[in-house]
Order: structure tokens, then sequence, then C-alpha cells
């Protein structure tokens, strides 16, 4: 299969003013030259081939936007090459803009005031999509998801998740060859965030779309991508599919429990109990890290039990910061 | 090029602004309110001066010019440099300028709309009023179609400035002041509020080497004039052309040089 991504060695650096405090420190701002500079994304190199979906993790403030808004065009890199359909993204944006779709979680690209299908004909003359196409792209939303109540609602009445739903459709619209989806799921309910990732699947699996796609949600990864990257502070920690990752992470399960009593002083007294397990408290949950292929949750919570009173329970997935918290204290193979 | 590219996007803005009655009409309400002080404040000015003519403009010269300038206004004002300065401290832009299409274009094309909406809801109407309630104090002649092009050119020129100062944006990441200062020169140097006639003789000179009097200025003088000398209307096009193809180009070249500094904020 062709790539259709290729970065190689990207840095990006911003100059960032120092900022001082107070209202002196203020004044004196207004003629500072005292920058210093902070690296967003560290020598990074990947390739992505026509068709992949590919999760780009990290926590916020990773450099996952910045590197996003590099292969978009956005951004010009520091050093470092990208090629996004054999051409330069910053050199040739609107060349490139053609040829990729963007939806941006908390950022709508459709037009507030008016109904979906004006959106999406004004998007079809901007992109310039023939009569076909867009009829077959309709057909094929037509076939996914039931658009026919959307289409004729003005965007500033969606509520979240359809905007997100008519987003994602824009993007898609014009088939580009790569979609950039960041964070897409965020703030929707679970119904929802399974429709748009059986949408998403579908679209990819239907045109062969590229799609680069950044969350916070396992769920998400779990779902759609074959393939995670993970990078931290601006370096790529991992570039690998997810089954060696889950080999590594997929049994653990986070148990969060609250119990009757002083919370600190319970969790000094669960860690005794349990040495075996990592124990942490914020302050509203203690939680129990489980290795599942060692000891069940059910015994933990049953052995929990006969020492505390136990209020409320939930059992987590780990997440991505857990993710990364273990690769950076045990690393990946 | 692809004109239905363009056309689309001033149909959309047309669609747009028509969703907003309401605001149509508070806009036209607020119209009549200025233009019930404007009259009164120069009756006054012209009852103090004691002559039926100050500085070669008679009361009802000076009111049409004022309503004219106004009606103007509200079919050419942008709100450029505001929109441009929220896309840039929202983050927003990076939409905008993930279309397929130069930035500056599309942010001219999706504005295009209210042209056409202020066009026939705001100056056509005023424009009417005048020249019916002063029986031919305008000229119905050959001088529409100069005013015609004239407009077209001082919307160009408008728009290019405009883009100048939401350009400073990128830089100052803050509106507000700049907006305001942008707006205060260009209202007062471009005849839009007071006609340059009235001006002292060295600032009208200034005025006159300056872009912003062919905003308003030159095409009002230009509908109001009902046998131009053509060798000065010619003046008046030429430079208003050569301002249009100047701030044009400014405005690109600093948009390019800026655009490599946008950080886009967010995310």
């Amino acid at each position: 299969m062709p790539a259709i991504i290729e970065i190689k060695n990207v840095t990006k650096e911003f100059r960032v003013l120092n900022r001082r405090e107070g209202l002196k420190g203020s004044i004196k701002d207004l003629f500072s030259r005292n920058y210093k500079t902070v690296r967003a994304v560290d020598n990074i190199s990947m390739t992505i081939e026509q068709g992949e979906i590919v999760g780009y993790l990290g926590p916020n403030g990773a450099g996952k936007s910045t590197t996003i808004k590099m292969m978009t065009g956005v951004l010009e890199p520091t050093s470092g090459e990208i090629l996004t359909n054999g051409i330069i993204p910053y050199a040739n944006r609107a060349k490139n803009a053609q040829e990729i779709g963007v939806v941006f979680g908390q950022r709508s690209q459709l037009w507030w005031a008016l109904p979906l299908v004006e959106s999406f004909r004004i998007l079809k003359d901007i992109y310039q999509i023939s009569d076909e196409k867009y009829d077959g792209m309709l057909e094929l939303y037509k076939s996914l998801v039931d658009i026919e109540p959307l289409l004729h609602k003005p965007v500033r009445q969606m509520s979240l998740g359809q905007r997100t739903l008519s987003d994602i459709l824009a993007a898609f619209l014009h088939d580009p060859k790569i979609v950039f989806l960041d964070e897409p799921t965020i703030g929707l309910d679970v119904s929802m965030k399974s429709k748009i990732r059986t949408l998403i699947q579908a679209l990819n699996r239907e045109k062969n779309t590229t799609v680069i796609l950044t969350t916070h949600d396992m769920g998400d990864v779990d779902a759609l991508c074959r393939r995670i990257v993970i990078i931290d502070k601006g370096k790529m920690l991992y570039d690998n599919d997810i089954e060696h990752l889950k080999s590594f992470f997929g049994s653990y399960r986070t148990l969060k429990i609250r119990t009757v009593g002083e919370l600190a002083s319970q969790a000094e007294s669960i860690k005794k109990e349990l040495p075996e397990f990592s124990v942490t408290a914020d302050d509203e949950w203690i939680s129990v890290l489980v290795d599942e292929e060692r000891s069940k949750v059910i015994d933990v919570l049953g052995q929990l039990q006969k020492s505390h009173k136990i209020k409320d329970m939930q059992l987590e997935e780990i997440s991505t910061e857990e993710v990364i918290k273990k690769i950076y204290e045990e690393g990946v193979v | 090029m692809n004109l239905k590219k363009y056309v689309t996007l001033t149909k959309a803005g047309i669609i747009e602004s028509l969703q907003f009655r309401l605001g149509t009409f508070v806009l036209a309400v607020g119209n009549i309110l200025y233009l019930i002080v404007v009259y009164y404040l120069w009756k006054a000015i012209y009852a103090s001066a004691g002559s039926e003519t100050v500085n070669g403009m008679t009361f009802s010269d000076t009111l049409i010019y004022l309503v004219l300038a106004t009606a103007l206004f509200n079919f050419m004002e942008m709100y450029t440099v505001w929109e441009m300065g929220r896309s840039i401290q929202s983050g927003k832009i990076v939409l905008e300028l993930l279309k397929p299409m130069k930035y500056r274009s599309y942010l001219f094309w999706t504005y295009s709309g209210q042209f056409v909406t202020n066009f026939f809801f705001t100056f056509l109407p005023t424009f009417i009023a005048v020249a019916v309630v002063t029986h031919g104090a305008v000229h119905m002649g050959l001088n529409l179609l100069f005013f015609v092009i004239s407009v077209i050119m001082a919307i160009s020129l408008n728009y290019s400035i405009n883009f100048i100062v939401g350009t400073i944006c990128v830089y100052t990441e803050s509106i507000w002041g700049i907006n305001i200062m942008k707006q205060v020169i260009v209202l007062l140097l471009s005849g839009a509020t007071i006609p340059l006639a009235f001006f002292p003789e060295p600032l009208r000179t200034i005025a006159y080497y300056l872009p912003f009097q062919s905003i308003y200025n030159a095409p009002l003088s230009i509908l109001l004039d009902a046998h131009p000398d053509p060798k000065e209307l010619a003046a008046t096009l030429g430079t208003q052309l050569l301002w249009c193809i100047l701030t044009a180009l400014i405005s690109k070249l600093f948009w390019k040089v800026s655009l490599r500094r946008i950080t886009v904020n967010g995310g």
C-alpha cells in the first residue's frame, strides 16, 4: 500500500514571551524581549498508509493538535519534512485542503444559521464536487445514518451530538483522501459515541479514507484503530498496533470505591491490606489498579468488603494517562 | 477561476442575513434616530453660521450628502477586523484556513452576501427616498454609472484596509482598540461623518492625499455632481483605482508574511 502521509524528523517550536506577575510585571512585559522557546513537537517520524485508521493519543498539551495542524498545512514545521499526498502541506495549503477533511470536536465548520443541507450545498460548490458524486455521497449517508431529519434543521438548533455527526459527514463530503478527527466524541453520551464510531468505521471502509483520530477516550481507540501512536511532551513514545499494547495493558482495570469513614485514613488502611496492588486516592475515590490476569476484580472487592463498608463503586478501563504513565515507568518494547 | 465557488458564498451570506429579520429592523430604527440627530445638529450649525451657504454647501446640500453617506456606510461597512480578530483569538481560523481557497478571498466572499441584502434593504430605499423628497437634487444620468463603478472600487478599497488592520490582530491578539481606532480614522477622513468641504484647509489637503476619502467622498461627489468636469472625474476614479491596487497588494503581502507567524490558539 502506498504511503499517504510521510513525516520525517519533524520538530515544531513556539516562541513564548516570559510573562511576569502582578501589575508591575505586566507593564514591564510590554517592553520585554525575554522569550523562551517551547518545543511542542520533538523529532517525530511516522509513515501512514492509505486507508489506515490511526489513533493519535497523548495527554492534554502533548503536541497532538500541533502535529495535526502541521499535517493539514496550517502550521509550518520548524524543521523536518512532511508530505501528504506527495505535496508539502504548508506550501500548498489550498491544494492540500482539497484532499483532506477535518473535524475539530469543539468547533464546527458548518454555517451556523443555515439548515445542514445548505451547508452541504455550499461545500459542494467550494470543493467543486460533481452532482453525481454529491448525490452518491448523500445516498451513502442515508444508508448509514438517519440524516433526513437533520438535513433541514439549522445547525444552531442541533444538539452537540447531532452537530458532531453533521460535521463528520461534512468532512467526508468531498471524498477526501485523509480525514483528521480531533476529539470527535468529546462531551457526547454513550449511545452517540457508538453511533459516531460506527459511522467513521463505515466511511473508512466504503471510501478507503485514511483517518487520523486524536482522542482521550480509549473506547474510541478500541472500536476504531488498529494502529496507535502515543506522544507526550512532544516526543513519540509508541507507534505500533493496538494488539501489542493490549497484551501489555489490556488486562488492567481500575476499581474505584467510596467507603464510609474519612477518605485519607481509609485509603491508608486499604494500601496496607493490599500491598501487591497500586492504590491511589483523590478527593472522591480510592482507586485500585487490578491486573485481571493475576487476580479478579470481584475477589478484590470481596476482600475489601470484609473490612470496609463500601458506599459506591465504579469499574474503569485503563485511561490514556495511565497507559502513558506505565510506559514511562516500565517502557514498551 | 471557478466563479461558482465564490457566488455560492455570496448566496449563503444572503440566506444567512435574511435569517435574522429582527436585526434588520433594529438597524433601520437606529438609522432613523441617527439621521434625526444629524438633521438637528446641522440645522443648529447653519443657524449659528447665519448665512445660507457654509463652505460652499447649502443646508440641503449638506443634509443630502450626509443622508447618502450614512446609507452608503450601512451598505459598505464590513466588520472584517472584528471577524478576523475573533477567528484568530478563538482559533476558529484553522477551519477557514483549511478551505480550498485563499483566506483573503474566502473572507470577502463570505461577507459579500451582506452587500446584496444591505443594498436592497438600506441603500436603495434611502436613495429613492432622497431622490423623491428633494425633486431632482440627485441627477439621474451618466453619473449613476460612474457612481456604480466608484462604489465597486470603494468596496474593494475598504475591504483591503479592513484586511490590513485585521491582520494586525495576528500580532496583538486583541481587537477592540485597533478596531475603534480604524473606525474613527476612516469615518472622519473618508468624509462619512463630516463633508470634507468643512475641514480646515491643511487637514483637507492631507485627507485628499490619503486613501480614505476614496471610500466615501469619491463615490458621493460623483453621484451628486450633475455636470462633472471629465478631467476631474477621471482624476477621482483614477485615484481610487490606484489606491485599490496599492492596498490590495499591501494587504496580500502583509497577510502572507503574517500567516507564517500564526500560532493558532487552542487545542
